[in-house]
């Protein structure tokens, strides 16, 4: 008995070593590395003086700092909960249907999540283009009949990114909401309607209850990503109004690799992984505490 | 028998050691990925050619602007990276900031044949860090330029006999210039209004038309140039408030209003000489020519940079005194043969090149090549350059000054406390 166990220990050992030697060389170091970067004035590379809590107090006073918090939060908000909604309205219309129909429509939804980000980019930027776009057809009519460019508009410009991100997210969310809907046995829903348990009545008693743990999964998931969001609000205000947009990501890498501030660029990217365990922590906790109800 | 083996195979080593040795290889870096690298990549077929057997050169073509540098910066920081490599003069400062570049010794540019005297004096005083150090040796100058459609200044009464525009300088007659060429769904001129460096680049321009210092003993538009920013910024913002230019249009679309005949004149860098002159090739463009920037102001002055070659301070594994050598070679020999280079709209750094009778002959850039007697280049910080602060800071405010998003005065006044303020 004794042996088995010691031999299970050295088994999960021996299985687990590579990922947590990889782990700690590539997350745990880097990581404490970074903590004590942000303590120094770094450039980009080398280590500088030790400054204390000089960087943390800078971003505080910071205003282009303020800015991207917010303008994170804000991204997050438009992007994170319409992304959710809209993948789970899709997933049950989706799961509607049969056959290769079902795999059809499956497939579109799914198809822009495999684009990378540079041709997510460019689609959109050409279709929305003020002068040649194709989507000036509809915008026009509704500004007065003049062109107007989307991406170039400042209070346009995060709605506009988050619905571009969301279209091409949509349908990773979608095909976790399916293997959910999947899960749920067939069997419930006929004794529901043998009760006489109309639509509306079996997807709040039984759909919505039974695919809550997805539906957590889905909201972490995306809110972790999109905390972190950098690459569509850099590629679409390229060379335009950077700094009325900016995110705490794009933040970071202006400071470390355009001004080659490595000590400051490292306190804000502390700023944001402590932001991003707390709000991922307190989100599951509280929409986990919401489901168990 | 085994013995044999490996005596054959000793043999085999030593024999691939003695070719390896006899042939030097060069490992170079660019960020030349436009109409312009094509011909780089020629002019590097060409090298290797003629040096097949004793140089080689190993390119390798990397993303333009910050991604370079930071790859440069990175890489010599550990002592790796190529042996030469392109660089912006503009980016010079925080080059030598950063430890990325290092100085050329003025006996190792003279036995490579490099001479300061064949260069134009601005352009090699540009080439150096704040230390006075040389720290690269150009390869041409770019700049901007004004391209136009014959056809349309034609109608316009603003074509002279010989081919080019008249009429365009000060700017009382660009201004009833462009309201002239503005016409039913014709714009006079297309800039790329939502682009922060075409933005800075005119700017920068029509600010050194009128002796305006844009950066001087670490001080931002002190004075009186915060004056002529702001009369700048009211000009540049005043061609889109008439409708004369159309606001916030992107880099691609502005060049498609111009080869479609929607804008009469055009503002770009001359790298994209190679789009007109192959559109026109295939029978798709008008009559069309490109000219300096017309003097709106005091003087001519034109915003210019140049592509020059560098090499990286690679710590702890510098470049060879040997290698040196041999890449200052390499260097001095694209210098001599810039002609082909040219093509791609660029000037040539290297006066002989510049004046001879061949660079003359070609067309359009002799028609433009004036501009480089006039060029200003950017401020010398490490805060200016390109993809700089100083960029971000045209496109944060000049760039929504232009497109009516603010008044000129603000625009000016914050453009220069943010940059003050970065300079902290």
């Amino acid at each position: 008995m004794l042996r088995s166990r010691r031999s299970e220990w050295l088994a999960a050992f021996a299985l687990m070593a590579p990922f947590v030697f990889i782990y700690g060389l590539l997350f745990v170091y880097p990581t404490i590395k970074m903590i004590e970067l942000s303590f120094r004035a770094a450039p980009l590379i080398g280590y500088g003086r030790w400054i204390g809590l000089d960087n943390y107090r800078r971003l505080w006073s910071d205003r282009l700092f303020a800015l991207s918090f917010w303008d994170t939060l804000y991204f997050v908000v438009l992007s994170v909960i319409p992304s959710v909604v809209l993948a789970l309205v899709v997933a049950l219309g989706v799961n509607r249907l049969k056959g290769w129909m079902q795999s059809l429509m499956l497939a579109a939804f799914f198809l822009p999540y495999i684009l990378p980000v540079s041709v997510v980019f460019r689609l959109w930027q050409w279709m929305f283009d003020k002068d040649f776009g194709v989507a000036q057809l509809l915008i026009a009519p509704l500004n007065d009949g003049q062109h107007l460019s989307i991406f170039r508009t400042i209070p346009l410009f995060l709605p506009a990114v988050a619905l571009v991100t969301v279209w091409w997210l949509l349908g990773f969310n979608v095909l976790l909401f399916i293997a959910g809907l999947r899960n749920i046995p067939v069997e419930i829903y006929e004794a529901a309607s043998l009760d006489g348990a109309g639509r509306w009545a079996q997807f709040r008693r039984i759909t919505w209850p039974l695919i809550w743990p997805v539906t957590v999964l889905v909201f972490t998931i995306q809110l972790i990503l999109q905390l972190k969001i950098f690459d569509q609000v850099y590629l679409f205000s390229q060379g335009g109004r950077v700094d009325a947009t900016i995110v705490m990501v794009e933040y970071i890498y202006k400071q470390a690799f355009q001004l080659n501030k490595g000590g400051l660029a490292a306190a804000a990217s502390v700023v944001l992984f402590v932001l991003i365990v707390a709000l991922s922590v307190l989100q599951y906790q509280l929409l986990r505490a919401r489901g168990a109800r | 028998m085994i013995r044999k083996l490996l005596c054959a195979a000793a043999a085999a080593s030593a024999l691939m050691v003695g070719v390896a040795q006899a042939k030097e290889t060069i490992v170079w870096w660019d960020f030349l990925g436009g109409g312009d690298g094509v011909r780089m990549k020629a002019l590097l077929e060409e090298f290797n050619k003629e040096h097949a057997g004793s140089i080689e050169i190993q390119p390798t073509t990397l993303e333009w602007g910050v991604p370079f540098y930071t790859k440069v910066q990175t890489s010599a920081a550990v002592g790796e990276g190529p042996d030469v490599m392109t660089y912006h003069e503009s980016r010079m400062p925080l080059g030598v900031s950063t430890g990325s570049l290092s100085p050329l010794g003025s006996e190792e540019l003279a036995a490579a044949g490099v001479k300061a005297g064949d260069f134009g004096a601005a352009d090699w005083k540009a080439a150096q860090g704040p230390d006075g150090k040389q720290y690269a040796v150009p390869l041409d100058i770019h700049s901007i330029i004004l391209y136009y459609n014959k056809t349309l200044l034609k109608q316009a009464g603003l074509l002279g006999d010989d081919g080019r525009p008249k009429g365009l300088d000060g700017a009382a007659n660009w201004d009833a210039a462009l309201a002239k060429l503005t016409t039913n769904g014709v714009s006079a001129l297309s800039v790329p209004t939502a682009d922060n460096a075409s933005v800075w680049r005119v700017f920068y321009t029509l600010l050194n038309q009128q002796d305006g210092v844009f950066l001087k003993d670490g001080k931002f538009l002190d004075g009186d140039n915060l004056a002529k920013a702001t009369a700048v910024i009211g000009e540049m913002q005043k061609w889109v408030k008439s409708g004369w230019t159309p606001g916030k249009t992107e880099y691609p679309a502005s060049i498609a209003l111009f080869t479609s005949g929607k804008a009469a004149m055009h503002i770009n860098g001359v790298w994209e000489i190679p789009t007109m002159v192959d559109l026109a090739k295939s029978g798709k463009l008008f009559d069309w020519g490109a000219i300096q920037i017309p003097t709106l102001y005091t003087h001519p002055a034109t915003w210019a940079d140049s592509h020059a070659f560098a090499i990286p301070d690679r710590h702890g594994n510098p470049v060879s005194p040997a290698k040196r050598a041999l890449v200052l070679q390499t260097i001095h020999w694209f210098n001599e043969h810039s002609l082909a280079w040219a093509g791609g709209g660029h000037l040539p750094a290297s006066l002989p090149v510049q004046d001879s009778q061949a660079f003359k002959d070609l067309k359009p850039n002799s028609d433009y090549a004036s501009l480089a007697k006039t060029a200003v280049f950017d401020p010398v910080s490490t805060l200016a350059g390109v993809a700089s602060p100083v960029y971000d800071a045209a496109g944060n405010f000049a760039m929504p000054a232009m497109n009516g998003e603010m008044a000129p005065a603000d625009a000016a006044k914050q453009m220069r406390d943010d940059l003050q303020n970065q300079a902290k």
